[in-house]
């Protein structure tokens, strides 16, 4: 694990890095003698370079126990939720809020937890139905108009 | 000492039919989420903070919110208990010796001490908050730009060290919060920071979609990690009434885990956890059968589950008197209010008495409705175990996803709340506490604002936080430092003695 703590030590030195940049380069660290919009971020950044070189300073060398990060290809069904949930944004504008619901949900049943097509297809359709009901017609949500409804 | 005309009002508020509907639909909310593993009451809260925005008036919704933070805490054990496994993080010890209590054909007592346990400790933290909040919110009336920014200084370390297993991890966490309240127009200034020309950037990343994606999406996509689902204690839950002996055992225990959680409750980031690990530690030491800890001890369940649900309570103290909150659930109840237009803190007593005692009256009635529902229906909830969590988790997800588009009817929000989850789920496979991140966003105006206000009042000069012509700040400030200073020492002392051994 420590290589990996390492890496995010890298990530937030270069989070760090962007935001003290901004803080001097676009915001004005001072405004008339007076702390300006990029004052507190300017702190903020150095004290996170800070903190991420004590992470990576904490977590040198080799780990005493090695711990593979994703055991046994658990990444893969985070990694397909992600991408469902991405093809849902990208499908919302054009297909519409509740007809997204459906292939949302028929494709995590079906994808990530191997269910039965009618099943999913089934639960898919039922929450696309709630969501109309609850979201649309109580809560009177502006969904964009799309496939269906 | 005890404003009864404001706690009248209070009853008056939560008594509205409206109100006390959603008073029960919190605590059933909240039951249910703690009950089941895998969604903790502060992604709850987060999911539905939309559905709050729609509700006209700002006390039902945060009846709702309190409902289901307590609520959590009472239906936690049902899981710890049945299954070993803790529904929320308050929970956690009270798996060790609730479940083996159930492996001894036990439950039915272990869950009502707990249940009972709770109802007793979760009022006794209302009443405490009744008669503190008061006086406190008074005393913060003398509270200006310094003392705020010395107060949210404070509050961002104890809750960083108090909260999690890293403070170096925590701080991290609470600085990032900070960077991302900052991203938008500048409070002061009005100038547009960290926008990269992307135009949705300008006006502030909204708290419900930092919110949903860390707490919601990061919390789903961990749980779908686990492909093993755990079983539950098949035995007939009985005799959830403890008996005379039971309760004899574990009366004191709950009156100590009550005191303790109150006085932890209050410290941001001492919260739910810290109380019920404290209360635990300290029932083992003074019992009289130390040997009978791990092994079914009913003090053990008693204690914790009473310490919990006292912390979840005194919580709201300076929430609703300061305008700090102290954890997770709290920061979201905190947002709900600036939703509402009101702004928690000295002058919430003053300015909307109806919403402080409102509030307050309600978790009374929560409390005596939580116990009903937990004690002779427990049952019914054990029953909810059986839920499938491979179709809860799409709702939850269709919820989150459809929930954060209807804040501000923006796509942009929604692919915000994607990389805040895939973010939120990369710090908890790193350890990092994400509970920091979102007090210190939560913070971070207040923090910047008093203290570029502080500083204009001062010339520039950042003595005015130590100075003796501000004796709160200068104390506050004190803390922190010393706060800091030993922990340093203590962990440079710990680390020489590993060295040398």
């Amino acid at each position: 694990m420590n290589s990996w703590q390492r890496v995010a030590g890298i990530v937030l030195l270069i989070t760090a890095g962007v935001v003290i940049q901004q803080s001097v380069w676009v915001l004005r660290l001072f405004d008339h003698g007076q702390p300006g919009s990029g004052f507190m971020p300017f702190g903020l950044g150095v004290i996170l370079a800070f903190l991420a070189c004590l992470i990576i300073a904490t977590h040198r060398g080799p780990d005493e126990k090695r711990v593979p990060f994703w055991p046994s290809r658990a990444w893969l069904r985070p990694l397909l939720a992600i991408i469902i949930m991405g093809v849902y944004v990208v499908a919302f504008d054009d297909l519409g809020a509740v007809t997204s619901v459906v292939i949302l949900v028929t494709a995590w049943l079906l994808l990530l937890e191997k269910k039965k097509v009618w099943v999913a297809a089934f639960t898919g359709v039922a929450t696309g139905l709630v969501v109309y009901v609850v979201f649309e017609w109580l809560l009177m949500t502006p969904f964009p108009r799309g496939l269906l409804f | 000492m005890l404003d009864f005309s404001g706690l009248l009002l209070g009853f008056e508020v939560a008594f509205n039919p409206v109100n006390l509907l959603w008073c029960f639909i919190g605590s059933v909310l909240g039951t249910a989420v703690g009950v089941l593993p895998g969604l903790g009451p502060a992604a709850t809260i987060a999911l539905l903070l939309p559905i709050s925005m729609k509700m006209g008036s700002p006390v039902t919704a945060i009846i709702l919110m309190a409902g289901i933070f307590y609520g959590a805490m009472y239906g936690g054990s049902t899981t710890s208990i049945l299954l070993n496994l803790p529904g929320e993080a308050a929970s956690v010890v009270t798996c060790i010796d609730g479940y083996q209590m159930a492996r001894k054909g036990r439950a039915g007592p272990a869950l009502g001490v707990a249940a009972i346990g709770s109802f007793v400790a979760g009022t006794f933290g209302v009443i405490g908050m009744t008669v503190m909040a008061p006086p406190l919110a008074e005393f913060a009336l003398k509270f200006g730009p310094p003392e705020y920014f010395s107060l949210t200084v404070l509050g961002l370390l104890l809750a960083t060290y108090l909260a999690g297993d890293s403070p170096l991890k925590g701080l991290t966490m609470a600085i990032m919060g900070l960077i991302l309240g900052s991203v938008g127009l500048d409070p002061l200034s009005g100038a547009v920071r960290f926008d990269f020309g992307v135009p949705d950037l300008q006006s502030n990343i909204d708290f419900v979609t930092i919110a949903m994606g860390l707490f919601g999406v990061g919390e789903i996509l961990i749980n779908l990690e686990q492909t093993e689902a755990a079983s539950i204690l098949t035995t007939k839950i009985k005799n959830v009434f403890p008996t005379l002996v039971d309760l004899a055992r574990s009366g004191w225990a709950m009156v100590r885990g009550s005191l303790i959680g109150f006085g932890v409750g209050i410290l941001p980031g001492g919260g739910a956890v810290l109380s019920s690990l404290i209360s635990y530690a300290i029932e083992r030491k003074i019992s009289k059968h130390p040997e009978e800890f791990g092994h079914g001890a009913i003090e053990g369940v008693a204690g914790p589950e009473a310490a919990n649900n006292s912390a979840a309570s005194s919580s709201f103290i300076p929430l609703l008197t300061l305008g700090i909150p102290g954890n997770a659930s709290t920061a979201m109840i905190f947002a709900a209010l600036l939703i509402h237009g009101i702004t928690p803190g000295p002058f919430l007593l003053k300015e909307h008495a109806p919403v402080f005692w409102g509030v307050i009256a309600s978790m009374y009635i929560g409390n005596v409705m939580l116990l009903v529902l937990n004690l002779p229906l427990v049952g019914v909830w054990a029953q909810l175990l059986r839920v499938p969590y491979a179709f809860m988790a799409p709702m939850v997800m269709v919820l989150t996803l459809v929930g954060v588009y209807s804040v501000n009817n923006s796509v942009f929000d929604i692919w915000v709340m994607l990389v805040m989850g895939i973010f939120g789920y990369l710090a908890r496979k790193l350890k990092f506490d994400l509970g920091p991140l979102l007090l210190a966003f939560v913070l971070g105006p207040i923090m910047e604002r008093s203290l570029r206000q502080a500083l204009l009042m001062s010339h520039g000069s950042f003595g005015i936080f130590f100075s003796i012509s501000r004796p709160i700040s200068a104390v506050l400030m004190g803390v922190a430092v010393l706060f800091v200073l030993g922990n340093l020492i203590a962990g440079f002392r710990a680390k020489r003695k590993a060295a040398a051994a």
